[in-house]
């Protein structure tokens, strides 16, 4: 479904992937470790579209897609939730509605699944407080809730639970759970080891600018 | 010299609502919110797509801009004039000492104000905020949008600053309007005026009425800076049902 073949990238002359190659299957779910700095978040900003490759190529349901000019069905389908994800100041609920807004979704099935993304991230007790006043784990259930209501194929997620408390990385973990149960693919960079244990989860790291199985990189 | 008397008379004037002091005040009014609502849309666009795109020439269009912060008002006055006189390039227009003028002078005057001011707002926006807006599908129009309205307050207070400056700018007004009573004539150029010919009182309920205008625009601008933080601007009750 969502692939990158061969992606390379520098930043200022320093090589952060080199043919990188990435594949992630229709409800697959994936979990990327790798050392601090290795470029497992520029691997996810190059898949999600926010950064341009120097070489390289990413696919989407077999077709060439280029970063900056996903077409929109991609751009719905493919969802990425950053480790600090912003919240406009507007509200909960319009933060969840943006996106259903911005793809023109009819105002009836926008108010159905934005009260449908409310009770499936069990935001009910936040969803009155103004956004800059939430915790971080709230903002990150509010993020991973407001991909989840686009009804994304492949979502990115980038150290969902890191600074978080146990409590609200076991909130944010069995959401993230419950969007695999739902067949949605994941790649989830993780250092956390619920994450890093999901279950059913294929393993990779990311060493040296390339993806590699655990096993490879443990030989290296 | 005693500043009863004329302080006295001014605050009558106002109350009596002598229709002389108050045509002066309608005319500052009709000409500086014209002004800034041809200039608004112009001078945001311009900040906007200054803070967020890089083009060739991006650098140099700041410094102008910046350059135009400190330009003397006067001095745009007598180009607009040399441009609008009868015997200028524009002549054939006939604009010039009629308030049409006067709204041309304060377009120019409030235009660096409010771009420069929208330029650094959207600069110091969060840098995640038009990523977040595109990443979930919005058009590059409705992610700029969404920039802006992040950045709302600071645009309101770059809207007052330039509506500060050009309800009481004089150099210009009086060059390219002429100060022609029941016409041209503004607060700050009737102000100047009167205190030439040493009648005060004109003066003092004028310069009552700028400051008054100042506080309020400054109350509104508190209120509404107020009013947003933290409060959910979208109707709960519509996603209710």
């Amino acid at each position: 479904m969502l692939a990158a073949h061969d992606v390379a990238l520098a930043y200022a002359g320093r090589a952060v992937l080199d043919a990188c190659s990435i594949e992630i299957a229709p409800g697959e779910a994936l979990v990327l470790s790798g050392e601090n700095g290795s470029g497992k978040t520029t691997l996810l900003r190059v898949l999600a579209g926010l950064e341009r490759p120097d070489a390289g190529r990413l696919w989407f349901d077999g077709a060439p897609i280029e970063a900056g000019s996903f077409p929109r069905a991609v751009r719905r389908a493919l969802q990425y939730v950053p480790t600090h994800p912003y919240l406009f100041s507007t509200s909960v609920r319009a933060n969840l509605d943006y996106g259903l807004r911005a793809h023109r979704i009819d105002p009836d099935e926008r108010r159905r699944r934005t009260n449908a993304a409310i009770e499936w991230a069990r935001l009910q007790p936040v969803v009155d407080t103004p956004p800059q006043q939430l915790s971080a784990g709230e903002k990150q259930r509010i993020a991973t809730a407001r991909a989840w209501v686009l009804a994304p194929r492949v979502v990115l997620f980038d150290e969902p639970t890191s600074n978080l408390d146990r409590a609200s990385r076991a909130q944010v973990v069995a959401l993230i759970s419950e969007l695999c149960a739902g067949h949605t693919a994941v790649l989830i960079v993780a250092h956390d080891r619920e994450l890093i244990e999901l279950a059913g989860a294929r393993r990779l790291n990311l060493a040296h600018g390339r993806v590699q199985a655990p096993d490879a990189h443990a030989e290296n | 010299m005693d500043l009863l008397e004329p302080t006295r008379d001014a605050l009558y004037r106002l109350a009596s609502l002598d229709p002389a002091l108050w045509q002066i005040v309608a005319v500052s009014m009709r000409v500086s919110l014209i002004a800034l609502a041809l200039v608004t849309p112009l001078a945001v666009v311009t900040g906007f797509a200054l803070a967020m795109y890089r083009f060739p020439g991006r650098r140099l269009l700041i410094v102008l801009l910046q350059s135009l912060l400190a330009f003397p008002t006067v001095v745009i006055g007598l180009l607009l004039y040399l441009l609008l006189s009868r015997r200028g390039p524009l002549g054939a227009w006939q604009l010039l000492f009629t308030q049409e003028a006067m709204i041309v002078g304060q377009v120019i005057i409030a235009f660096p104000i409010i771009s420069a001011f929208t330029l650094a707002a959207v600069q110091a926006a969060d840098p995640r905020l038009h990523e977040t807006a595109r990443l979930l599908g919005a058009t590059e129009l409705r992610a700029a949008l969404s920039v802006l309205r992040e950045v709302r307050f600071a645009l309101i207070a770059a809207v007052t600053s330039g509506f500060g400056r050009v309800v009481s700018e004089v150099g210009c007004a009086l060059m390219v309007g002429g100060n022609i009573a029941g016409l041209t004539r503004n607060i700050p150029t009737a102000i100047a005026l009167e205190t030439s010919k040493g009648a005060f009182t004109e003066g003092i309920a004028l310069g009552i009425v700028l400051m008054v205008l100042a506080l309020a625009v400054n109350v509104v601008l508190a209120l509404t800076q107020g009013g947003g933080r933290g409060t959910p601007s979208i109707d709960a009750a519509w996603y209710r049902g």
